[in-house]
Parts: structure tokens; sequence; C-alpha cells
């Protein structure tokens, strides 16, 4: 059997590898993908330090459970949905450590939705991209992490409805509602940061 | 406009609606003004985000980064190797998970009464007197005497040095120094369902 170059390997060689239990290739696969695991924890937990351990954890996480992997999505996006399930579960104790939000109360009335006006101009508009990402960027700070998680799993991981509830352990319907009002809050705040811009 | 419809305009845009109700959704944006706007406004949210995110960069180095996750599969690791699938998992698992370490310490106990017995074993004079053996200590050991079957409280071991009084010692000594059972009490003999009765 022929050595593995492994700088220069694909990902589904080094993972074979790491497979039979060579930790080199998993080496390789951590420092080609760990800013990505990264940056998926702290969008969703916005903290750095947390952030850092729930990336590291679903790096061992990963490698405890690599002969589950059995190549039918790329393994980045295995590493990934590690990550986020991790960080649901961070986010879920957190949670049940604080008392109830605000903004969970006004779910489960629906009244949020109802109040909330609809606007007729874009936000957004004539923005550099480097710019808008910044602002919305602080925007996602600004919501609570239920509203944050879903449009992160659905506007960037691209999950659909069924995936992000079986994720967040949830209906569909509280993703729909979710959803909604995380943008509909998500529009306002970037609103008032246009304001703020301008004035 | 009802908040169901609200959400699936939502889901509308999203393309999570069947073809049925994608072409109702589709007809009421078209004819109803704030149903539209609603689009619009979810649409630019939508739009908005699609640039993507502000990416978080880990500051650590490869070598500490990977240094890290390193020693926690290594911690981890011994841990998942001395557990045995079948028994991590079920209601079988679970008992044996107790059963082991339990009977391994009863065992143990079982062996330090025995040395402690022998120990503590009374003189083979004594033994005659109680166990009403007869006769001086070199009675042969292929006669026992009729206090052996009448008395079932009565054990072997009790009775043994008035027969063979030096093997009890023999066997114990032996054990202590050349045999195959070490000092109870050496922590470096202990299995490790003892040391650990986690494993």
């Amino acid at each position: 059997m022929p050595k593995l170059d492994i700088p220069n390997a694909e990902d589904a060689e080094l993972v074979r590898a790491a497979q039979n239990g060579q930790m080199p290739p998993y080496e390789e696969l951590v420092h080609r993908h760990r800013d990505k695991i990264y940056a998926r924890a702290f969008s969703m937990l916005r903290n750095e330090e947390e952030a850092l351990d729930i990336s590291q954890e679903a790096w061992v996480k990963g490698w405890q459970r690599l002969k589950q992997f059995q190549h039918n999505s790329s393994f980045t996006t295995w590493m990934t949905r590690i990550c986020i399930n991790l960080c649901l579960d961070f986010l879920r104790k957190r949670q049940r450590q604080q008392t109830d939000s605000l903004d969970q109360m006004e779910e489960e009335t629906g009244g949020v939705e109802r109040r909330m006006e609809v606007e007729d101009y874009n936000p957004t508009e004539k923005m550099e991209r480097s710019e808008l990402r910044k602002e919305i960027d602080a925007a996602m700070e600004k919501l609570s992490y239920e509203h944050r998680t879903v449009l992160v799993l659905h506007e960037f991981e691209r999950m659909e409805y069924k995936e992000i509830a079986k994720s967040m352990q949830c209906s569909i319907g509280t993703v729909m509602s979710r959803l909604f009002y995380a943008r509909r809050r998500l529009a306002k705040i970037l609103i008032s940061l246009k304001k703020e811009r301008q004035s | 406009m009802k908040q169901e419809d609200r959400l699936k305009i939502q889901a509308w845009l999203d393309g999570e609606l069947a073809p049925q109700e994608s072409a109702r959704i589709a007809d009421l944006i078209d004819r109803d003004l704030e149903a539209r706007e609603l689009a619009n406004d979810l649409r630019a949210v939508k739009k908005a985000l699609e640039i993507g995110e502000n990416k978080a960069v880990l500051d650590d180095t490869r070598e500490f980064y990977w240094s890290q996750v390193e020693r926690q599969i290594e911690a981890e690791e011994p841990i998942s190797d001395s557990v045995q699938p079948e028994l991590a998992t079920g209601t079988l698992g679970n008992v044996l998970r107790w059963l082991i370490p339990v009977g391994s310490l009863a065992a143990i106990s079982a062996l330090m009464l025995n040395f402690g017995a022998i120990n503590n074993m009374p003189d083979p004079g004594d033994s005659i007197k109680g166990g009403g053996v007869s006769g001086p200590i070199t009675t042969p050991p292929t006669e026992p005497s009729s206090g052996f079957s009448e008395n079932p409280g009565t054990s072997m071991e009790e009775e043994s040095p008035a027969t063979t009084p030096e093997v009890g010692v023999f066997s114990f000594e032996g054990t202590q120094n050349g045999g195959n059972f070490a000092s109870p009490e050496d922590p470096n003999s202990l299995p490790e369902s003892i040391e650990n009765p986690e494993r």
C-alpha cells in the first residue's frame, strides 16, 4: 500500500487513513478545516472562548465517531453538523439556567409578529459587501440564540425546515415562526443601524 | 392577513411549499398589497444574508490548537477502548457495569476472609476440642470423624488443621510469597475494575 502524501492528499483519502486509526492524517484534516468549524461555533455562540472549546470538542468527537462517517456527505459538512449539535447542546444547557427570555414569551403568544409593521424599503441597499457583512454580523449578535441559530442553519448551512426542526428538537411550525420572527427582527435592527449610520 | 399566511409567504420564498399551496400564495402576493410588501421585506433580508457571514478566525497556531485536541483525544481514548460495545448499552450493560467491580470486590473480600480464617485458625489441639475430633494431631485425613457430616455448620477449614495442619500453613505462605495470588492490599495488583470502577 503506497504511503499517503498527507499534505497533498484529498480529504476523503485522509479520512480513510484516519478511520484506520492513523492520527497524522486527522491532524491534517483539523488543520485544513479548523477555521471553518471555529467560525460556525462562533457564529452560534458569539463568544470566542466558548467557540474555541466547542470547536476543539467537535474535533475530539469527530475522531471518536470517525468510523461512523460513511462518506455520504463531505467531511466538512459532517464535522460542521457535529459542531452545530454541540453548540445546540451547549446553548440549551445555558438557556435552562436562565429565566425565560422575552423573545420566547413573545414567540409563544405570537404577538410580536402581528405588531410588526411591514417595512417598505431595503435597509442594506448601496452598501459595500464587506460593510454589509459587518452590519449583518452586528445585527446577528443582537438576536436571541434561538433566532440567530435558526437563521444560521437556514441561510448559511442551507438546511431545510425539517432538518432544522430535528437539530433544534422542535416542530417545523416553531422553526417557521422563529425564522419569520428572526428575519423581521433582523430587518428592524438593520434599519436602525442604517439610521445610526446616516445620522 | 392571518399569521398562517405570513408564515406561508416566508415558506414560499424559501421554496418549502407544496406546488398547490405555492400557487395559492403566489396568487395572494399578486392581489394583496400587504402580502406583497411582506414578501419584498422578507426577500430583502434573505438577499442581504446571501452575501454571507463575517467569518471569525482562530488566533491559535496550528501546533497549539492540535496539541489541545490531541490531548483531549488521548485523555478520552482509554475509556472508550476499555468499554466493550455490548457492555456499554442496554439493561444488561448496566447490570454488568456494576456486577464486574462488585463481583471483583466480593472475590477479593472472600479471599481476604479466607486468609484471615487461616491466620486465626486455632491450634490443632483446640480444633480437636471444638470439632469433637478425638485422637492425636496425626489422625489420618482418610478417616473423617462423624462430626463432619453431622455438623454442616462446621467448615472444612476448621477441620483441616486437625487432619493436615501443615497444609494450611503451607498454602497461606505459598500464596503470600510465591503463589498466584498477590496481596489484596497491594494497589499495583488490583484489577482495573477496582482501581477505576467506571471502567
